[in-house]
């Protein structure tokens, strides 16, 4: 007993040293991740540690943690607030037509690139639309707000055909289509990428294959190049149905206006009205810890069924 | 050679069309733009403008550049750009380079503490608390420091270290050099396309960011340029323009006026794309590396 216990010591004396001796042989590495870590703690993990504010209520002066503990009072006040059932309308909905429209045009621009005979004409067509893609949200948006003004270039086009002025970004019938018409135009190009490196990874022998088969181009695409094309899909897809309800605000909070709240408000841009704008800190950190949490539900389920279904998965 | 069908033919023709539609889709909104900022305000009252410039003038640019906001809003952009890009790529070669040593012990720790923020993260308004907490409002701070480390780059400059040729880094070793020196002596020089790649994306991304400045900023000195462009597009009437360039000694929308409010804004458009319209050339060739493909692929 009193032997195996001097053994344990040593033992542990000698792991003790010996890490002592790894520490100091590394002591360059943990020099060098201390500022990375430093800013990853402060920025990434304080927050998720200030969303305990959720369940409290908040007292700037007692800080986050010796605020009063009062439950899920600010979850339930969502579910009493009458916006909420607005606000989360358009963001399922806007989310879920940009995941019909917008996920599937870089995969179609990317099977028409990649029919394209003339190599230049392909290089440029790609170079061009890529573009937009490097063009600021505030850009867009106000590229939006001018094309779209009374004096502006529909109302040009709309004119010629006959047509009588609309204020486009005044009527909500018109928001969710130049939300998302614009989304396609920003980032068709820059999403083939991705595509398209997957497809020059096919084997060219495929083709000659398929070809000797008899295969014409339309079962060519169908049978070699779409099959190539669905891992990435298939990761693509799951990472955009996890982000299906993070509806890109930005342009929302610049082009919406009263006018047009019942269809552009989207969560995203309630929190920032209520939140930033209403100091409602509390009310807006449960809104989108509830949000957070039905996103990550999202990913998760998506994920699961698709190593179920495809074998191909995230995590 | 091989004989094409008439369906097959027709494709052809049809696909070559949809791709002259997106070209005239892409280039037209812009040349408009550029070609509105260059008018007189005749023209485009009259809507004639379309893609080239009719009464050609560049009174729009030099009235605006009359405006202080412009030329401050440049300098920030430029600084935050600048600033917000060499700490990420400092900090995340930091970060990467140890993670790929064999043997360290706190690499599988940071691997998950890293993982962690790329699925959770505190949401907008615990952030902005924190940073009117941390007396980071007003700030460059605000501005440069936060994005530093984004998971997904670690990760990446982790692979691409990696794929450095160990024998370089052994010999370094063996002759008695840290791993401070061999990262910067002989990891970072190696890897010059990355940090190229990720400083293009970098300044671009920078420079194209206006939210953090809208809710973190409240001093209109310190904006960048992107929200000085949002407050000529979006808040500023033509009075307000008039007011900041040149206490209202400049006519905008005067009758017989040459100058238009929409070349005025249309002008501060291109100023704010013009660097964006300079560096994107040098993109060119890092669209088919397949470096944003490793980041999908996992």
């Amino acid at each position: 007993m009193a032997t195996r216990s001097r053994a344990a010591a040593q033992g542990g004396e000698a792991t003790r040293s010996r890490a002592a001796a790894q520490l100091l042989r590394h002591r360059y590495l943990y020099l060098m991740v201390l500022p990375g870590f430093l800013t990853v703690l402060i920025f990434n993990y304080f927050p998720m540690y200030g969303i305990l504010i959720a369940f409290k209520d908040f007292n700037a002066s007692k800080g986050i943690w010796g605020s009063e503990w009062v439950g899920l009072k600010y979850f339930e006040s969502f579910f009493h607030d009458p916006m909420a059932l607005r606000v989360l309308k358009n963001t399922l909905l806007l989310g879920l037509y940009t995941l019909f429209w917008s996920f599937p045009a870089p995969i179609i621009l990317a099977l028409l690139l990649n029919e394209l005979k003339h190599k230049g004409f392909k290089k440029l067509v790609q170079t061009v639309s890529y573009f937009p893609h490097f063009i600021s949200v505030v850009i867009v948006a106000g590229m939006l707000k001018e094309f779209t003004a009374r004096d502006g270039l529909f109302n040009h086009i709309l004119a010629f055909f006959g047509g009588s002025p609309v204020m486009f970004l005044l009527e909500s019938d018109y928001f969710r289509t130049i939300f998302i018409s614009s989304g396609i135009w920003q980032g068709i190009g820059f999403g083939t990428i991705i595509y398209l490196a997957a497809l020059s990874g096919i084997d060219p022998t495929l083709y000659d294959v398929a070809e000797v088969d008899g295969a014409g181009r339309w079962k060519k695409i169908v049978h070699v190049t779409w099959p190539s094309l669905r891992p990435t899909t298939t990761i693509l897809l799951i990472f955009a149905l996890g982000g299906v309800l993070g509806t890109d605000f930005q342009k929302i909070i610049l082009l919406y206006s009263p006018e047009t709240y019942e269809v552009a408000d989207v969560i995203g841009s309630y929190v920032y009205r209520q939140g930033i704008l209403g100091a409602q800190y509390e009310y807006t950190t449960a809104i989108g810890l509830f949000m957070s949490l039905i996103s990550f539900a999202i990913l998760y389920a998506t994920n699961w069924a698709s190593r179920k279904f495809s074998e191909t998965s995230l995590f | 050679m091989k004989k094409e069908g008439l369906g097959s033919r027709a494709f052809d023709v049809v696909n070559v069309l949809i791709m002259l539609f997106i070209l005239v889709v892409v280039l037209y909104p812009i040349l408009n733009i550029v070609a509105t900022s260059l008018s007189s305000a005749r023209y485009i009252s009259a809507g004639s403008v379309t893609i080239w410039p009719k009464g050609f003038s560049t009174q729009a640019y030099t009235t605006v550049f009359q405006d202080p906001y412009i030329f401050k809003g440049y300098l920030n952009s430029i600084l935050y750009a600048a600033g917000s890009t060499g700490i990420m790529l400092l900090f995340t070669a930091l970060m990467a380079y140890p993670l790929t040593i064999p043997g360290f012990a706190a690499k599988k720790f940071l691997t998950i503490f890293l993982m962690v923020t790329m699925f959770f993260g505190g949401g907008l308004i615990p952030t902005y608390l924190l940073m009117r907490n941390l007396h980071l409002l007003d700030t460059i701070w605000v501005m440069i420091l936060p994005g530093a480390i984004s998971a997904y780059n670690v990760f990446l400059f982790r692979t691409f270290f990696m794929n450095i040729p160990s024998e370089l880094k052994d010999s370094a070793y063996i002759d008695g050099a840290n791993d401070m020196v061999v990262l910067f002596r002989i990891v970072l020089p190696l890897s010059k396309a990355l940090f190229a790649t990720f400083a293009l994306f970098g300044l671009v991304g920078s420079w194209n960011s206006w939210f953090e400045a809208l809710i973190y900023l409240r001093d209109q000195d310190k904006y960048p340029l992107q929200m000085v462009l949002r407050n000529y597009l979006f808040t500023l009437d033509t009075t307000a323009i008039q007011g900041r360039v040149g206490g209202g000694s400049v006519a905008i929308n005067a009758p017989g006026s040459a100058l238009d409010p929409k070349a005025v804004r249309m002008s501060v458009i291109i100023i704010t794309m013009f660097p964006i319209m300079c560096i994107y050339p040098f993109f060119q060739k890092h669209f088919n590396q397949g470096i944003f493909v490793g980041s999908v692929k996992g």
